[in-house]
């Protein structure tokens, strides 16, 4: 599947950041971020290890208020909105997630409709069943999380994700899908089938956002990357096929690089 | 997969158990009270008849110590499940934040200090003194520790650990140099109620007690589901739209006051804020909806059977209740991790 | 003349024969119909308030004691209420006395009240050290008792006891030796000041106490114990065997620095005999008299 190499119109209500940094003491996290992005589409953040994907995602999600430079989403500034408002149409994935007792898988993805809980729907349980089904983690319903691999564990938790933002909000309102390296743990076939996934929510209208680590994976299936890292201050944020030239990733990656077309007409690329 | 019992099953189970051990307290302890005696003394209550003997120890002695260790019980409990939640560590108990070492020094300066500092107290109002200062003593250590562990992102979790291992042994500290102080008498006497007891219950104070745990209890129903977020982790529990900040002080000061308020009447009483959610949690799940009620139902039932062993193994003398809690309750949790160790 | 007066004798024995045998009959009836008044029952907390009761033949009204009530051997065999600053109150009322009789270091005060208003007299006394408690002792117990009678003989009794050793001890022209008295419930030995039983028994035995300037009891240390410089050493045979015998007591480094140490002055008496103020204490300060006497000679 190809990502459609159109010029994105710029969404003035959608989320973005301007100029933000976040800096702990002496070190900078990140550097001066300008970012816009859009519902219904997939945009991949990239960069080596240290360039502040997971930061930057953070900073999106409102769960880390910048140093410097400011959020908006709808127009609006984060904060304006509030944490519990928030929650009901933006879910974060987090990388790891190290939970605390023994809960089950189910009970897990069910709390991912805790934002939910003072106007829940009629199907609440279908909804966490659902969720299973489409990260294929339905068969570890009752098991405990924490006993599960680590590839496990990250379905159970992109299932909960998903649970959060189950239903368009009756406001039209837009939402927003955030991951952390989604696949880091998960096996080849998990790996694309999540990504599949991913895509087929965008379709939707979710805007999903999602730090990758596998240059092939965003290439093939993002529509817009933001590559971080790069000498040239600020990141690079484009359609996939016009950004992922092996120049820009031979000097942000330091790796040789060599593009390859697949049999279905993806650029993929060679390393080492 | 997992061998657990229902929500209902655990709460009916649990509920049934304090209602066996309430009635085995009832019919149990030195002062023999037959059960046709007992029931005619139910049945008159409020007649204003002449009140024989059994009717006045009943009413004035056990009924009350009866109350009270439901709501000692029941306020040491839900504690016990509200620090293990915001701790997110099974073996978090509501020592950690102080109250228990901080009114354990304020009674120790009470009794070793009392009578320089207060000569001219008299018997009855001395009594008071004690509950008041372990009251308030407990409270300020826990002030002390939450203010110790703000920063500026807010109240973390390991600086609260970390002061409260270290203000616990400073109280302990000063409660060993009080001891030092102390005469041969006021040592006993501390050593008494270091070891817990529900004895000397009197009605006034049990009903301040009763209605101290019951307001707590009320404001921790509110805190069971975000606490089930909050085991994902703070940063995560934030981005469902918990406001950690406020479950954390709410968590800190249900504590301190159901704690504290038990704590001042009946001393140290050890051990029952970390198994009662253990075991809730063994044969139910973590899901602090169920847990946190069902700790306290627990609870309540444990310390009243300890307590009913406490007044009739040596009766016509009694046992200190922190010394049974630990007899009874070690042995049953020990059994019950080789129940379920599969799931530890 | 003889059978008239034979006769009138035997008329007169059998009329007094008659006599004895209707009154002894009618003495046998009298519990029938006679109210004979119940002895109160008591249960009594502190050693030397125990020792009282059987001296006035009333522990046939003993119900409860409390783990202090050591003397007679006979008392360690009634009912243990507990120690005496812990007693519970469903206890003390499951052995239905009509009074209870504790020092003021008895408790909790709220047990006592608990007590007192299921109708039972709970009767305190006040423990300051003095002859006065003790003879309070002996009023409380012959009140609580119904034994005012038998109360008042031993009180006389012991008031002569005790008047016999004060003169005794005014009498004696020697020097007043330093007495220290040591405590070894605990671990750590500790050693008593002012207003404490010990003190109050030294004086009265004609000693000082050693320690001044402070109150109750503090920690034994070397240093104390040197400046305090005690002649005789004086503690509880309990005491003593918590040590492990007088050798390993001698052998404790604060004592080495003692008057006392060079010439082994020690006396020991039971810790009841010694402290407990009661009906044993004139006999007590006598033999402690006559001990600091030979100790210094």
């Amino acid at each position: 599947m190809t990502a459609s190499a159109v010029n994105m119109p710029r969404d003035p209500m959608a989320l973005s950041c301007a100029g933000v940094a976040v800096r702990i003491g002496e070190k900078t996290l990140l550097a001066d971020a300008t970012v816009e992005l859009a519902a219904g589409r997939v945009t991949a953040i990239l960069g080596p290890n240290g360039a502040g994907k997971s930061t930057l995602l953070s900073v999106l999600a409102g769960q880390r208020a910048p140093t410097q430079g400011r959020v908006t989403l709808d127009g609006r500034p984060l904060e304006a909105h509030g944490m519990p408002a928030l929650a009901l149409r933006r879910a974060l994935m987090p990388q790891e997630s190290a939970v605390a007792f023994d809960f089950t898988a189910q009970e897990i993805v069910a709390l991912g409709r805790y934002p939910h809980r003072r106007a829940p729907g009629r199907d609440e349980d279908a909804i966490v069943e659902e969720a299973m089904a489409l990260t294929d983690v339905s068969a570890l319903a009752g098991r405990v999380l924490n006993t599960l691999s680590g590839g496990e564990k990250s379905r159970a938790h992109m299932a909960r994700a998903l649970a959060q933002l189950w239903h368009s909000r009756p406001d039209g309102a837009s939402r927003w899908l955030l991951l952390d390296e989604p696949t880091a743990a998960l096996d080849l076939a998990h790996q694309h089938s999540a990504m599949r996934l991913l895509r087929e929510w965008a379709g939707r209208g979710v805007g999903v956002v999602t730090v990758l680590h596998d240059l092939n994976l965003a290439r093939r299936y993002a529509d817009e990357v933001v590559v971080l890292g790069g000498d040239a201050g600020g990141p690079v944020q484009g359609p996939a096929a016009e950004v992922l030239q092996p120049a820009l990733i031979e000097r942000v990656w330091r790796t040789p690089c060599q593009p390859v077309t697949s049999a279905d007409g993806t650029v993929q690329y060679l390393f080492g | 997969m997992s061998q657990r019992f229902s929500a209902r099953a655990v709460l009916g189970g649990s509920a049934l158990l304090l209602v066996a051990a309430i009635v085995l307290g009832a019919v149990s302890g030195a002062y023999a009270i037959s059960l046709s005696q007992l029931w005619n003394v139910l049945t008159t209550l409020g007649q204003g008849a002449d009140k024989s003997p059994e009717h006045l120890v009943f009413l004035n002695i056990r009924l009350p110590r009866l109350l009270l260790g439901v709501a000692a019980g029941a306020g040491l409990g839900m504690a016990g499940t509200l620090m293990q939640g915001l701790f997110r560590n099974p073996l978090a108990d509501p020592g950690l934040v102080g109250i228990s070492s901080g009114a354990a020094l304020a009674a120790g300066v009470t009794i070793v200090l009392g009578a320089s500092l207060w000569p001219s107290l008299p018997r009855t109002l001395g009594s008071w003194t004690l509950v008041l200062m372990a009251f308030g003593g407990g409270l300020c250590v826990t002030l002390l520790i939450y203010g110790l562990s703000r920063s500026e992102g807010g109240t973390r979790m390991a600086l609260m650990l970390l002061a409260g291992i270290a203000v616990n042994a400073l109280a302990g500290a000063g409660l060993g140099f009080l001891s030092v102080m102390a005469t041969d008498e006021q040592l006993r006497s501390l050593q008494f109620w270091l070891l817990g007891s529900l004895g000397g219950a009197r009605w006034s104070a049990v009903l301040l007690v009763a209605a101290a745990v019951l307001a707590a209890c009320v404001a921790a129903r509110s805190l069971a589901a975000p606490l089930n977020a909050i085991a994902l982790g703070e940063a995560q529990a934030a981005l469902l739209g918990v406001d950690v900040e406020r479950i954390k002080r709410r968590a800190v000061v249900v504590t301190a006051v159901a704690v504290g308020a038990v704590t001042a009447t009946t001393g140290i009483i050890g051990f029952i804020g970390l198994i009662a959610p253990h075991w809730v949690r063994m044969v139910a799940g973590p899901d602090h909806r169920v847990v946190l009620p069902a700790s306290a139902l627990l609870g309540a039932a444990l310390v009243l059977c300890a307590d009913t062993v406490a007044r009739t193994a040596m009766a016509p003398a009694e046992l200190p209740l922190g010394v049974l809690t630990a007899f009874i309750g070690v042995p049953m949790f020990l059994w019950m991790l080789r129940r379920f160790r599969g799931r530890i | 003349m003889n059978g008239r007066r034979a006769m009138h004798i035997r008329f007169h024995r059998r009329d007094v024969l008659r006599l004895l045998g209707a009154s002894s009959l009618g003495a046998a009836a009298l519990p029938l119909f006679a109210q004979e008044p119940k002895l109160p029952k008591l249960v009594t907390v502190s050693g030397a308030i125990t020792e009282v009761v059987y001296l006035l033949g009333a522990e046939g009204q003993l119900v409860g004691t409390d783990t202090t009530s050591l003397y007679p051997a006979a008392a360690r065999a009634t009912p243990k209420v507990g120690y005496m600053r812990q007693l519970s109150a469903e206890g003390l009322l499951s052995l239905k006395p009509d009074a209870i009789i504790a020092t003021n270091e008895s408790g909790p005060s709220v047990v006592l009240d608990q007590v007192r208003s299921a109708g039972v007299k709970v009767e305190i006394i006040e423990a300051d050290h003095s002859w006065g408690e003790v003879q309070r002792k002996v009023q409380a117990v012959g009140r609580a008792a119904a034994r005012e009678a038998q109360a008042r003989e031993l009180q006389a009794k012991l008031d002569a006891e005790w008047a016999q050793v004060q003169q005794r001890v005014a009498a004696f022209k020697g020097r007043k030796p330093r007495v220290l008295f040591v405590l070894s419930h605990s671990a750590s030995p500790q050693v008593s000041g002012e207003k404490t039983a010990a003190h109050a028994v030294i004086g009265f035995a004609g000693g000082i106490n050693a320690l001044g300037g402070f109150q109750g009891y503090r920690p034994m240390t070397a240093e104390a114990m040197a400046s305090a410089a005690p002649d005789i050493i004086l503690t509880s045979t309990q005491g003593i065997e918590a040590h492990g015998g007088v050798d390993r007591f001698w052998q404790r480094p604060e004592l080495a620095l003692t008057p006392a140490f060079r010439k082994r002055s020690l006396i020991t008496q039971d810790a009841l005999l010694l402290l407990g103020f009661g009906p044993r204490t004139p006999a007590s300060i006598a033999d402690l008299h006559e001990k600091f006497a030979t100790a210094l000679a």
